[in-house]
């Protein structure tokens, strides 16, 4: 190689080294400086996103939640220690995603899509990011079509409409979940698919739910989004988003979708153990000022889409749990200040034996009676305020004197209605055969049932009706109404079946 | 939007605290308070900023309009030079705008507009204007209890779910449909779904040719939600004071512009003030509700709903309201649980002009009579519970069954509601709520059992309801 060549090649060097930018502010990546509670604070990372993820070592992944001039904070999402200081940050470009799609039903992932049911990796899933925006307000649609829970208390006095937010309260060991696992279990064969977000939950009872739904053949069309007591707070802040991200797919493609959030009070508490942890100042019982935004965007996704739109819904059952019956605490009343109604369990009603322990009173639904199909609407229309007058009633009543005979009927009436909406968990009952238990109420038939035998005398009839007189409960299910004519061929069932009753 | 060319002021991002956002400008300009600035993201996606405070020489602390996902440090940022300016006018009836001015209802552009900034000072105390007229609402509990003045400002406080909006939409149902001016209905951190639901109703009823609506509900930022009651109130400024107008300006719910406050107070690196809200809660509710006022040149009659956290009325936020009405209709948990609807606490509710000058004579002592029959039943019901009905006098019992009679004659169909409760509305004129009171207190139904006065219009509707029990 002679020198003329060498210095040729010097050259080239030169203008490629030339060529390269080094500037030191856009390095794409950092170090952490400080780790500890699943805080961390990045020094460098000069491009970084808000909301980014970010890859911490290799090891660890991490969401952007603050940037400061000189450093970054961000919460990391892995177990806590495995971030340590020093170690290098690098921004991914990405903000968190998930793996959505068919692919998902029938499985159990963790918040970042992971499956965790030891069935097998998910591959050549669609993603989509988890915090996304509310579908606008001239992109919606009116809901107008029912989502069938199967339990008679609810569909009759509480209506949920595909696309509605219906909030379930009530104190610990009310059940709340079963009403919710319930309402999944019923939607088989309805071309309706689920989500269930289980946040901070034991895993033990995520174990359980998850084979309830096996064993009923629930998980063919539904998703198992599982965030546990041990993880930590910033992944169980994430589930409900993630969830959502997964039922988001499916409602743009036109389906209609119910999601379980189970539950949001724990959620709360994660999100305020988050916001303490980054030093943000606490407000009304130490949660910060946004925990409303927090709930209001992730529960305003779930809407009923235009026709324009694909038509599609997301129904969403929001659960909380409340302190000794307290409904009127904080984030409760956010909650039921965001969805549009609630479903409220009361653990007294629960004690006393009613079950599924309605409290009519406190309960509401404020858009689903619009989605009722039209037998259910004649047969239902007064029940809700005729029982919340008969419980006051009730009340007054115990201190009474001599009640008149008008007083004296509705008393009577209003406790064989309540016998009649007792139900047994995992027992769902169809459309029709609510129609009819409600159209024997309304008409008042079983008068002279005993209050306390009127449960099996209601089991009783309608396998008397699938017996001899099938082509009723056909004709309700097809027209979605009942006709004159069918009211009076169930009038005369019930007396052919009164004579029969008790009798074997 | 403004294009990036040389004249505009550039700064660039340095801190982005979720809806806050500094930015730093080079020293030879710094935008004013108020001012609006733009960060662009990426090509289309652009975050409307507003100037809060100047924290130190050259940067400006701001709160971001839309979300901040995706912004970063050193993102170039463009000064307006001006505030926030939002379309007035008769262009923007029949519209829906978000916190911005946009147009969200896919009709186009908004066109010939005038623009004004949604930062506008109170009016003078001599424009003052006060007024003394009821404006009668064909709801029985408010026109009886707590009558709204006409050009008045009224609350709906109530805790969650107990039918604020509901009764807000009969009350647009009832007085926006016989009002002869303008309205302005302003969505303020509310759901999406009610606000779609509004607008399908105000197309179907006709009424939405003479309402401007504007929305900034709960899907979005702080930022957006703490300024669009801001836009809704400008839009009905300009009908008043320009136009010479009657405005009725609804607003559901005022809460939630404190709350938006209260959300990125902390941010904005100031002490929290009681249960954590902003430190300058009184005066933010004062610079708003002084706006809202009857002047000489116009009127405008606001019907405000207000949320109530945690069932508690003596929270800072609703404290802080109640100073600044009329009138106050307050709904309650417990008349929920009877079933009553609209479920207006009567006891708690009142009005300023309720007094005998201004509703007459008649109105004003029956009100002051169903008042003392049931506050004396709320009394009596401690000693019910412990010695029962038998132990009372007889003209305490007398007492109680007639107030229980008027606590269900409170509850009235709403023509809003007919699909929940399957009963058409009931519009009672103001007189005929007035004597039918008067005949229950004076025991003129007693003969009536207690059930058939609930969910009616009249008297004659009792009647008729109890030959059929």
């Amino acid at each position: 190689m002679n020198k003329e060549e060498i210095s040729r090649i010097e050259e080239r060097v030169r203008k490629k080294l030339n060529a390269v930018q080094l500037d030191c502010a856009a390095m794409p990546a950092g170090r952490v400086r400080f780790s500890g509670d699943g805080v961390i604070k990045i020094d460098g990372l000069r491009n970084a996103k808000y909301g980014e993820l970010l890859d911490v070592g290799g090891v660890a992944q991490a969401i952007v939640l603050g940037l400061n001039e000189n450093d970054v904070d961000a919460i990391v999402l892995s177990e806590e220690d495995k971030a340590s200081a020093g170690m290098i940050v690098k921004a991914t470009g990405r903000i968190v995603e998930v793996p959505v799609g068919k692919k998902l039903l029938g499985r159990v992932v963790n918040p970042l899509g992971v499956p965790i049911d030891g069935l097998g990796q998910i591959k050549g899933a669609l993603r989509r990011p988890i915090e996304a925006a509310a579908p606008e307000i001239v992109d919606r649609g009116k809901v107008d079509a029912p989502l069938q829970t199967g339990i008679l208390a609810i569909d009759a006095m509480v209506p949920i409409g595909r696309g509605q937010r219906e909030l379930i309260i009530g104190d610990r060991r009310t059940g709340k979940t079963s009403v919710a696992v319930d309402a999944i279990l019923n939607q088989k064969g309805k071309d309706v698919l689920c989500v269930y977000v289980a946040v901070g939950q034991k895993a033990s009872s995520v174990a359980a739910i998850l084979h309830t739904l096996r064993e009923y053949g629930a998980m063919d069309y539904t998703v198992i989004v599982c965030s546990t007591a041990k993880d930590s707070a910033p992944l169980q802040y994430i589930a409900p988003y993630s969830g959502c991200a997964i039922a988001e797919e499916f409602m743009y493609a036109g389906k209609d979708v119910l999601i379980v959030y189970d539950d949001l009070s724990k959620h709360a508490v994660a999100y305020r153990a988050m916001s303490l942890l980054l030093k943000r100042p606490p407000g009304r019982e130490a949660y910060p000022g946004d925990v409303f935004y927090l709930h209001s965007r992730l529960l305003e996704r779930a809407a009923k889409l235009s026709e324009e739109k694909g038509g599609g819904s997301i129904t969403a059952l929001p659960i909380v749990e409340t302190m000794a019956g307290d409904i009127s605490a904080y984030v409760p009343t956010n909650i039921i200040s965001i969805t549009d109604g609630q479903i409220y369990l009361e653990s007294d009603l629960f004690h006393a034996g009613i079950r599924p322990a309605v409290n009519v009173g406190l309960s509401v639904s404020r858009v689903g009676s619009s989605a009722q199909i039209a037998g259910m609407k004649k047969v239902s229309g007064k029940l809700r305020l005729d029982l919340s007058q008969y419980r006051e009633l009730a009340v007054f009543a115990q201190f009474g004197s001599d009640l008149d005979g008008n007083t004296v009927a509705r008393l009577e009436q209003g406790k064989r209605t309540t016998e009649t909406l007792k139900q047994d968990i995992h027992a769902t009952l169809a459309v029709e055969k609510q129609i009819v238990l409600l159209y024997v109420t309304m008409k008042e038939l079983l008068k002279d049932v005993p209050v306390e035998k009127i449960v099996a005398f209601n089991a009783e009839f309608l396998t008397y009706l699938e017996l001899h007189y099938p082509d009723i409960l056909q004709s309700i299910r097809e027209t979605g109404d009942i006709s004159m004519d069918i009211g009076i061929t169930i009038e005369d069932a019930v007396t052919e079946c009164k004579k029969t009753f008790g009798k074997e | 939007m403004i294009a990036e060319n040389k004249n505009v002021h550039e700064g660039k991002v340095i801190v982005v605290s979720g809806p806050v956002v500094d930015v730093l400008y080079d020293g030879t300009y710094m935008p004013k308070i108020h001012e609006k600035l733009i960060v662009k993201i990426e090509q289309g996606r652009y975050v409307p900023l507003e100037t809060f405070s100047h924290v130190r020489s050259g940067v400006a602390r701001c709160i971001a309009l839309r979300a901040t996902d995706g912004m970063s440090r050193g993102m170039p940022v463009y000064a307006s030079g001006e505030p926030i300016k939002v379309p007035v006018g008769e262009s923007v009836l029949g519209r829906v705008m978000n916190v911005l001015g946009e147009p969200i209802d896919k009709k186009g552009e908004i066109v010939g507009a005038k623009q004004l900034s949604i930062h506008r000072k109170a009016p003078e105390f001599f424009e003052q204007a006060p007024s003394a007229h009821m404006l009668e609402t064909g709801i029985k509990v408010i026109d009886l209890m707590a009558p709204y003045a006409r050009g008045g400002k009224i609350g709906l406080f109530g805790g969650a779910g107990v039918g604020k909006t509901v009764l807000i939409m009969e009350l647009i149902r009832n007085v926006a449909h016989e009002h002869n001016g303008y309205s302005v209905f302003t969505g303020v951190g509310e759901r999406s779904r009610e606000g779609y639901e509004m607008i399908r109703d105000m197309t179907d009823s006709g009424v939405l040719d003479k309402t401007a609506l504007v929305f900034g509900q709960m899907n979005e930022p702080p930022g957006s939600r703490m300024r669009v009651a801001l836009t809704g109130l400008t839009v009905a400024e300009y009908f008043r004071d320009e136009m010479n107008k009657d405005v009725l300006l609804f607003i559901d719910n005022i809460y939630r512009f404190v709350q938006a406050g209260s959300e990125v107070s902390a941010m904005l690196g100031r002490m929290p003030g009681a249960v954590g809200y902003q430190p300058t809660l009184a005066t933010e509710m004062g610079a708003l509700q002084e706006r809202i006022t009857t002047t000489k040149s116009g009127s405008i009659t606001s019907i405000q709903a207000v949320y109530v956290p945690a069932d508690d009325l003596t929270d800072p936020a609703p404290a802080a309201i109640f100073a600044h009405l009329d009138a106050t209709t307050v709904l309650s948990r417990k008349v929920v649980e009877q079933g009553i609807y609209p479920a207006v606490n009567p006891l708690e509710s009142d009005s300023r002009i309720l007094e005998p000058r201004i509703v007459g004579e008649a109105h004003y002592r029956t009100a002051r009579n169903v008042q003392a029959a049931l506050q004396r039943y709320a009394e009596l019901q401690d000693i019910i519970a412990i010695l029962g009905m038998e132990e009372l006098r007889e003209e305490d019992k007398s007492i109680v069954y007639r107030a229980r009679k008027m606590q269900r004659f409170f509850s009235q169909p709403m023509f809003v509601a007919s699909v929940y409760t399957g009963m058409e509305g009931r519009y009672v004129p103001v007189k005929t709520t007035v004597e039918c009171f008067d005949e229950i207190w004076k025991g003129n139904a007693d003969r009536y059992p207690e059930s058939a006065f609930y969910m009616v219009g009249d008297l004659d509707e009792v009647k008729e309801k109890a030959k059929g029990l």
